[in-house]
């Protein structure tokens, strides 16, 4: 008897089994009839992505040494997540992804990179080349900001007075900034 | 010769040739009379691409035994109204329906919800499709890069009713 009732409780595990195991399907088939009627599921997976855009090229001419050069941009990001969570990490083209400008011979010059969470801003948050800054949040609606507000963000760039006054006149030096932006 | 009864004969003849015809003019004419079937759940995945569209197409079986083999498609989804709108219970994903009579199709005529498509011809010769060709339209689902581009992050489901009508 009592292996009869084992028996029964093993057959009703595999069943149960069997049917976890199974993928579950929702389709209906329909019937032969005046009209007929057949339904599908549709499932689909939208990853967390984020995107930043509206970046503009940064040139500072014919700056005062006196006073440090500023530019301060208001930038596109957009995150998808449910809280439109997103982190930044900024690096630089020096060594060791540092901030630093050169003109190929003459000493590197170092630059500050600044980041805000919300545009028109003219200073923020100083990153560190290769950290990320967690906890951002964007405003924004679409992807390009092309609906809702046209910028999220603030980036701001600035060369100190002191650095300013280290470097040669006339001489062009140029760097790239690399930024990252990643979901949370 | 002639028996006196053959008149009756004769007309007991007429009256079963009568019958006959009656019965043949007086036969209801088989109902008209769709199916649809070999519908599969669709899905799309994990997202990858999201500045196109992304398709999925499946071929599926519509018989109709009227004499043009006709019939009418309405489909309607599980969002707002019958709304094509998969849902991640926070936000929706809006897709698109098209159809096509004919199986193998990844583009079609595009159906709106809830509004039937007329004027559909079905090249199936069994309701399941068990003889002649295997299926014989095309049902096919876009998420539109459009939408994609702003879609939030989420696991999206939602359920898709195909309604097929005689005509």
């Amino acid at each position: 008897m009592k292996s009869k009732a084992n028996r029964y409780a093993v057959i009703s595990a595999v069943g149960l089994l069997s049917l976890l195991a199974s993928p579950v399907s929702a389709a209906t088939q329909g019937s032969f009839g005046a009209t007929s009627t057949g339904s599908i599921s549709i499932n689909a997976s939208v990853p967390g992505r984020v995107r930043i855009s509206g970046l503009s090229d940064v040139d500072f001419s014919n700056v005062d040494p006196s006073a440090a050069a500023v530019d301060a941009q208001s930038v596109c990001v957009w995150s998808n997540t449910s809280t439109r969570g997103y982190s930044i990490t900024a690096t630089g083209s020096g060594t060791a992804n540092a901030f630093t400008l050169t003109d190929g011979s003459a000493p590197a010059v170092p630059y500050t990179v600044e980041w805000a969470g919300s545009s028109g801003q003219t200073s923020g948050i100083t990153l560190a080349a290769g950290s990320a800054l967690t906890g951002q949040t964007s405003t924004a609606i679409s992807s390009d900001c092309t609906a809702g507000p046209a910028a999220s963000a603030s980036l701001v760039v600035s060369i100190g007075s002191p650095t300013l006054q280290s470097m040669t006149a006339g001489v062009t030096y140029a760097g790239t900034l690399t930024l990252v932006v990643a979901p949370e | 010769m002639r028996t006196s009864w053959a008149p009756g004969i004769h007309f007991a003849r007429r009256l079963v040739v009568g019958l006959a015809i009656a019965i043949v003019l007086s036969a209801p004419a088989l109902g008209q009379r769709v199916r649809v079937s070999g519908v599969t759940d669709l899905s799309f995945g994990m997202l990858a691409g999201f500045q196109s569209d992304q398709r999925q197409s499946q071929s599926i079986c519509v018989y109709s035994n009227g004499q043009s083999s006709g019939y009418s498609i309405s489909a309607w989804g599980s969002g707002s109204a019958g709304s094509f709108e998969l849902s991640n219970g926070l936000n929706t994903l809006h897709y698109d329906v098209e159809w096509s009579p004919v199986s193998g199709q990844t583009t079609g005529t595009n159906v709106a919800p809830n509004v039937p498509l007329p004027g559909q011809i079905s090249g199936a010769d069994h309701q399941t499709c068990n003889t002649g060709p295997a299926t014989s339209a095309s049902l096919i689902v876009v998420l539109r890069g459009v939408d994609l581009a702003q879609a939030r992050e989420g696991n999206y489901t939602g359920s898709l009713s195909l309604l097929i009508s005689t005509e």
